[in-house]
């Protein structure tokens, strides 16, 4: 008959801690490499993510710069702090403030799926700008680095049990079966 | 004086509650850690059901027509849905193609069909062994159902596209925006206001005192 082992909280935490660390890592070529390449009558251009927010503004789409920017740089950073203070927290023992600490959690896993913004647009541009020589959009190796960055962000966010924040020890605990 | 058992935990924090009937829109939350746990159905209790169904006929036009039309120098380009995939495909990012298809079209319309399967009420009741199992099916695929994302990259590709080329919007993005909303308005319900209620009047936790 099949056992089940119940989950140590600390078991929990550092999956947590390395998925953030693993998507800390990934945001470094996310942000560094191009993400697209536009070519438009002859002429050439390739951007990164924060190169093309700089473009957007200049080109009068101060709304459109700031979506993007919101999505694919603040959100980004703003998991991952808040997930680092979370773990932090969750590490020294006795909470006080669980009850703020546990709304930044709703919050933080609420925010990080926007930040698949910008991967649905580089697919969805490069997927309808197609008119050979006169216009076209060809996705670039940053997006894929961006794309698996969001994606351990998520996973970081999943794999952090809010209820450590509610602990009454500081000593691990085990969780009930799952 | 015996305490009956918890049946309602917070999701959040683990506090466990007692279910006790709540009014149409009258909210429950966690008594410890304020997290909504379930909302009476304003509109009846079968609001999710008719949201499932809903977005599952939006989801057939959204799928086939056409979101919007490029067109420059005379050549005219429909994008479909699928054209991001198509476009990261062609390109050589054949993992990211198909994690843009699970996220955007396949997690959305798998989840819509899980719920249409948990409550279609023909269907529950031939289907108490897997409803535990779908239950879980459900949790699992709505974390990467982002439908919501990817209308709002459609809508600011139309506004970086509108300066290159000429570009009006297809009825397949209307439909798709509306299998959206749909599908987030029956998974709140849903949550909310699960189907296993215990009694016929909308079940949930004991709403607190100051709420």
């Amino acid at each position: 008959m099949k056992q089940h082992r119940p989950r140590l909280r600390s078991e929990k935490l550092a999956n947590a801690t390395a998925f953030s660390i693993a998507a800390t890592v990934m945001l470094v070529p996310a942000n560094l490499l191009p993400v697209l390449t536009t070519q438009t009558s002859g002429v050439s251009r390739t951007d990164t993510i924060f190169s093309g927010i700089v473009e957007l503004w200049r080109r009068g789409l101060e709304a459109i710069a700031a979506i993007v920017f919101i999505a694919s740089i603040v959100i980004p950073i703003l998991k991952l702090v808040g997930l680092g203070w979370l773990i932090f927290q969750a590490h020294r023992g006795p909470i006080r403030g669980a009850r703020e600490l546990t709304r930044l959690y709703a919050a933080l896993d609420f925010i990080g799926r926007w930040s698949m913004l910008d991967v649905f647009l580089v697919a969805f541009l490069s997927g309808v700008v197609r008119f050979g020589a006169f216009s076209t959009v060809e996705p670039r190796s940053g997006i894929v680095a961006f794309a698996m960055a969001v994606v351990l962000t998520v996973l970081a966010t999943h794999a952090f049990d809010p209820r450590i924040l509610w602990r009454k020890q500081s000593k691990p605990a085990f969780l009930d079966h799952e | 004086m015996s305490s009956s058992p918890a049946r309602l935990i917070c999701p959040l924090c683990g506090q466990g509650h007692q279910l006790v009937p709540l009014a149409p829109g009258e909210r429950a939350l966690c008594l410890r850690c304020d997290t909504i746990l379930a909302q009476g159905p304003r509109f009846g209790r079968d609001t999710t059901l008719v949201c499932t169904l809903t977005g599952l006929i939006l989801a057939i036009p959204a799928l086939f027509l056409p979101f919007i039309t490029a067109g420059k120098f005379g050549q005219e380009r429909g994008g479909l849905l699928f054209s991001g995939v198509e476009g990261l495909w062609d390109h050589g990012m054949r993992l990211l193609a198909v994690w843009v298809l699970l996220c955007g079209a396949v997690a959305p319309i798998a989840l819509l069909g899980i719920l249409a399967a948990l409550l279609l009420p023909a269907r529950r009741r031939f289907m108490e062994k897997s409803s535990q199992f779908l239950m879980r099916a459900a949790h699992a695929v709505a974390y990467w159902a982002i439908p919501e994302v990817q209308v709002l990259a459609v809508l600011v590709a139309l506004m970086k596209l509108g300066s290159v080329v000429n570009v009006t919007i297809g009825p397949g993005f209307w439909f798709y925006s509306g299998m959206s909303i749909s599908l987030i308005l029956a998974w709140r319900s849903f949550t909310l206001s699960p189907p296993e209620s215990p009694s016929d009047n909308n079940l949930t936790a004991e709403p607190r005192a100051n709420a």
